[in-house]
């Protein structure tokens, strides 16, 4: 980090006087959590920008994976506090679903669709991230609305089983709920049309450097293959859960 | 042919039903009847292979059931439990609807936090009749059916409907049996056995 890009760090961070500003002179009490949380964020990201640097520096295939590994177990953590299953032994079962699911998906994107050098860490991580915290919010909604489900209508599975279904049968109710879960949101965020707030995503990839139709072309890619892998991920979670013999799944 | 052999009955070391015999016959209403608590219920559970037996055995047709055979004999039967109408899904599947757009991983790493489903209603006695029925209709070639207290939250005239309905899958050849405590259920059945309280 050069002096210069110091100084227009500071000079960024002078345009959060509007804001402190304007919380000093009507809500002066909120100013110290604000900065307390500018502060924590800017810490947060530029740990978080080290990792990835030195991530791309040593270019390893297996770091990199190492750390998606990470990433897979950090995310089933997330997921199992979210989802309110304190006690529950679903973590090993999210976290190999997650690291499977986004690595298949992952890896079409990298080694089929781009094509680029897959385990090339400047390509690896940031795709991989994409798709790890896209499953991750999504298997929050969807495993909770599966184990849920399974909780409150119990008479159903057993209704189902009653009548003659096997075990997946009829569990099949229960993941469609689940599945819907998952797409209602996808349904809803798609058909916004992104006219005047743009992407993240895609404001990063023009700021980047990229041209906007590689940008357009990147971003359809990504959004894809999150769907996508939202719902492996989904899918091999419910298998894994009932497999592992999770207490909220009837045998 | 169903039938219960001296079939004792624990769940977590207690007792719910002891040394019980029966057997229903095809083309007969067979009637378990007695008070409540007295283990009806847990004995339509164990002939579906939801419960084990302790001691004394269950066969279908004169084979054994078993915790491994149960799932064989489920798909020769129709099953009607106790509590119909908590089956509010099986009418009418639950559409959830389409929620606002809001920024997710794609955006910024934001977390969703957990949807609440609505839980529907639960089904009205015209709607708990008209589940019996498509269940029995789509159960055509099933020669046994298990009936838990099927009359428990019906009007009179649905009442006798369902003792007709059921009445029907008797004289169709099937092996009806029906766990119930209502005089009119009782009257209408070909064979009555009381379980007696403990």
């Amino acid at each position: 980090m050069d002096t210069r890009l110091i100084l227009h760090t500071f000079l960024a961070l002078l345009l959060l006087l509007i804001p402190a500003g304007a919380l000093y002179l009507l809500e002066r009490k909120k100013l110290p959590r604000f900065c307390f949380v500018v502060v924590r964020m800017m810490i947060q990201l530029l740990v978080l920008c080290l990792l990835v640097w030195a991530l791309v520096k040593v270019d390893s295939a297996w770091l990199s994976m190492l750390w998606l590994v990470a990433m897979a177990i950090g995310g089933s953590w997330l997921v199992q506090k979210h989802c309110e299953l304190k006690g529950r032994a679903v973590m090993p079962a999210v976290a190999i679903s997650l690291f499977v699911g986004v690595f298949l998906v992952g890896m079409w994107l990298l080694g089929v669709v781009l094509p680029v050098s897959a385990f090339g860490a400047h390509w690896f991580v940031p795709v991989m991230a994409l798709l790890m915290g896209h499953s991750v919010s999504m298997l929050i909604r969807g495993l909770s609305a599966y184990l849920s489900a399974l909780q409150e209508d119990r008479e159903q599975y057993e209704f189902l089983r009653g009548n003659g279904l096997s075990h997946l049968k009829a569990l099949q109710p229960f993941m469609r709920r689940a599945l819907l879960a998952v797409i209602q949101p996808t349904i809803s965020n798609l058909s916004v049309l992104a006219l005047t707030s743009m992407p993240l995503l895609l404001v990063g990839m023009l700021l980047g450097g990229l041209t906007p139709i590689n940008a357009f072309v990147l971003m359809l890619f990504m959004v894809s293959g999150c769907v996508s892998a939202s719902v492996l991920v989904l899918g091999l979670t419910i298998l894994l859960v009932d497999k592992l013999g999770h207490q909220s799944s009837p045998q | 042919m169903l039938e219960f052999k001296d079939a004792t009955i624990k769940v977590g070391g207690r007792v719910l039903v002891e040394h019980f015999s029966l057997i229903a016959r095809d083309g007969q209403l067979t009637c378990v009847t007695g008070p409540e608590g007295s283990g009806k219920t847990t004995l339509l559970r164990t002939l579906m292979g939801f419960l084990p037996v302790n001691e004394g055995f269950v066969s279908v047709d004169g084979e054994l059931l078993t915790i491994y055979s149960a799932h064989a004999f489920r798909k020769m039967m129709a099953y009607l439990p106790q509590q119909m109408q908590l089956l509010a899904h099986q009418l009418r599947e639950p559409e959830p609807l389409e929620p606002e757009a809001e920024e997710y991983a794609v955006w910024n790493g934001v977390l969703p936090s957990v949807i609440k489903e609505s839980r529907p209603g639960p089904l009205n006695a015209e709607e708990i009749m008209m589940l019996a029925e498509k269940t029995l209709s789509e159960a055509k070639d099933k020669p046994i059916v298990i009936a838990d207290e099927p009359t428990a939250l019906l009007s009179p005239e649905l009442t006798m409907r369902m003792i007709q309905l059921l009445r029907q899958q008797a004289e169709m050849g099937k092996t009806v049996l029906v766990a119930s405590r209502k005089p009119q259920m009782i009257d209408y059945a070909d064979q009555v056995v009381k379980i007696e309280t403990r």
